[in-house]
């Protein structure tokens, strides 16, 4: 794998410019043409000139249609490299949603706990990008630091920073807001590579494939390393509130694993309706998901509420 | 599945021997010519570092002439109502598909900028009025009024996808005016993906080129720098902006160029269509007397709206 000259960020196969800074990535081939000369592109079935067809996208032959493949922009769908094992096996898992519907809280049916029919418990290994970079970030923004007449004040300044083991949500199964409720939790010091065997025990799992292009993955990954430079300078900013933050970033540097993370998929029903919740892989007390609300209750606050209103609007209205 | 033949080696010219049939071709301006006796795509092949650049990179057209003419149809019909009705009467009188000379800069841009920020801030105002017995009193309202504060820092960032024309045939506006393109498609060029089309050459010089692709990075720079200024508003902004890390790379783009005659009288009009998107720019006659028409009814109905107040205004209360 070679590096981009310009930002030394990695190269992969069939990149015809770098992802992060658009600087050409050297040609494999060049021309070995020694003179100048005309040529003709001839079919190699029946040996008619060839012209490129924009509808084939492909040199295509007028006389027999063959066509002939040229170098097409790469751009494949991604596997994951590396996994991260299961710490929390089924009975775990299972005990850590009872534990959950028996947390509810005051507004859930009483029996959720009891009555909750698991339906079904399944091991995924949810597709992730793993990113590392470095950055100088630029950034301005106003502040209440230095306000005189308004409560705003601007300000600007300039840092290099870091990125270590970025977690960029890829799944199609979870969420993206699932997603980010369980990357606080993952010992990514744990990561093995993705045909590594299973060990004594250990949970075997579905591993997901990646569902968006590379290029189109590039994009988001920049956009979430800029996300995430936006919340990292916060602390950069003098004065306690601040607002308009806007951040410019060069990225050197940038490495991109795909990697696979653990959870526990969980489909249970309580009294015909579905629900779903999740349990982190590899700590069950992390466990959030959808459960029922018993209407009963929710009504008896309701209308708890509008009578002490009411008597208070009473109150008033007599005063 | 197929294979490239080398027929006939010269020196560097301008005219080669069809690789078909043996007819004489002439490649004036273009990379690729069509021999007229057995209409055989021949295309030329030179060695790298020849005093034309070759290309590197190459956007593919994505639809046929028919393609073409179906959106150039839509344009025609879609103009506005001050335009020349001549227009959608009109006739393609030439048509051609052309991969066109450009280059493709990218760079890294650190910019300097100072800027006047304005923050919003809400006071009280006292102000006379007259009530409905017409007496004066004195009100309290609230106002928005706008502080400035200098800014100075810095910004930085990756400019990529400029490409700027190296025709002299097609104006670097003309261009722009059709762009952009889905550089996600881009692929490395190969006499393959011209063969059968009208390949131009490199005809502007890579140094003009590059200062105006200078320009276009500047002028790229200055729109983030407007999105990037924190305040509620901002004015004076200037900068400055030192690039370095540049790359130049000679890339082909796919445009359709159209001659579109509407009256015998008159040039025909021409159309460039993007080759690849099917964005599609060209000047449109306007219709002089249509336009003065427009003007004289806008005008009577201002004159209309002022004489209505001026009546209301003067009646008795």
């Amino acid at each position: 794998m070679t590096a981009c000259t310009r930002c030394e960020t990695a190269l992969e196969d069939g990149d015809l410019r770098c992802a992060v800074c658009a600087f050409p990535a050297p040609a494999v081939v060049w021309s070995s043409v020694a003179r100048s000369h005309a040529q003709v592109l001839r079919c190699g079935d029946c040996g008619a000139a060839v012209a490129f067809s924009a509808e084939a996208q492909a040199p295509r032959c007028g006389f027999c249609g063959a066509t002939m493949a040229i170098e097409q922009p790469v751009d494949p769908v991604e596997t994951a490299q590396l996994r991260l094992p299961f710490a929390v096996d089924r009975e775990a898992a299972e005990a850590a949603l009872r534990g959950w519907l028996g947390r509810r809280g005051w507004f859930a049916p009483r029996a959720l706990s009891s009555e909750a029919v698991l339906e079904s418990l399944t091991p995924l290994s949810w597709a992730a990008w793993l990113v590392n970079a470095e950055a100088q970030v630029t950034w301005a923004a106003d502040s209440d630091a230095g306000a005189r007449r308004s409560s705003w004040a601007p300000h600007a300044g300039q840092v290099s920073l870091g990125f270590h083991n970025i977690v960029v949500p890829a799944s199609r199964g979870l969420r993206e807001a699932e997603c980010r409720l369980l990357i606080p939790y993952y010992e990514l010091s744990r990561v093995v590579g993705v045909d590594r065997a299973l060990g004594p025990g250990e949970v075997g799992s579905t591993i997901e494939s990646f569902d968006a292009q590379r290029s189109a993955a590039r994009r988001y990954v920049q956009d979430s390393i800029e996300a995430t430079s936006k919340r990292r300078i916060e602390p950069q900013i003098p004065g306690r509130r601040y607002r308009n933050v806007h951040v410019a970033c060069l990225l050197e540097h940038q490495t991109t694993d795909r990697i696979a993370l653990p959870a526990w998929v969980l489909a249970y029903r309580y009294r015909g309706n579905p629900y779903r919740a999740i349990v982190h892989g590899q700590r069950p007390e992390v466990v959030f998901g959808k459960s029922p609300s018993d209407w009963t209750k929710v009504g008896t606050l309701v209308a708890i509420t509008a009578l002490l209103a009411a008597i208070i609007a009473l109150a008033v209205l007599l005063r | 599945m197929a294979g490239t033949s080398t027929d006939v080696t010269t020196p560097p010219g301008v005219t080669f021997t069809c690789g078909h049939c043996g007819a004489s071709l002439g490649f004036v301006g273009v990379r690729t010519q069509t021999c007229p006796y057995c209409a055989s795509p021949n295309f030329v092949e030179r060695p790298p570092g020849g005093h034309q650049p070759r290309p590197a990179l190459v956007v593919a057209f994505t639809g046929d002439a028919a393609v073409a003419r179906r959106k150039l149809d839509h344009w025609l019909g879609s103009r506005t109502w001050f335009a020349d009705a001549r227009i959608k009467r009109a006739r393609v009188e030439d048509l051609r598909g052309v991969y066109v000379p450009a280059y493709l800069y990218s760079a890294v841009a650190h910019t300097d900028y100072t800027a006047s920020i304005g923050e919003h801030y809400t006071e009280s105002e006292t102000y006379e009025t007259t009530d409905a017995e017409g007496k004066k009193k004195t009100e309290t309202r609230s106002v928005t009024r706008t502080e400035y504060r200098a800014l100075a820092g810095r910004h930085v960032g990756y400019v990529t996808d400029v490409i700027v024309s190296a025709s002299v045939g097609l104006a670097n506006a003309e261009l722009q005016a059709v762009e952009p393109y889905d550089l996600l498609a881009l692929r490395r060029y190969t006499p393959a993906v011209v063969s059968g089309w009208i390949a131009e050459e490199f005809s502007r010089d890579a140094d003009d080129c590059r200062r105006a692709s200078r320009g276009e990075a500047v002028d790229d720079v200055g729109l983030r720098l407007r999105r990037f200024m924190p305040g509620d508003s901002h004015s004076d902004l200037t900068w400055r902006t030192t690039v370095a890390w540049e790359s130049l790379d000679p890339i082909l783009v796919p445009v359709w160029v159209l001659a579109v005659r509407y009256r015998d009288d008159r040039s025909p009009l021409r159309v460039v269509i993007n080759g690849q998107t099917g964005a599609i720019a060209g000047k449109v006659p306007l219709s002089w007397w249509k336009v003065t028409l427009g003007i004289v009814v806008a005008a009577l109905l201002v004159a209309a709206v002022i004489f209505a107040i001026a009546q209301q205004g003067g009646q008795p209360g």
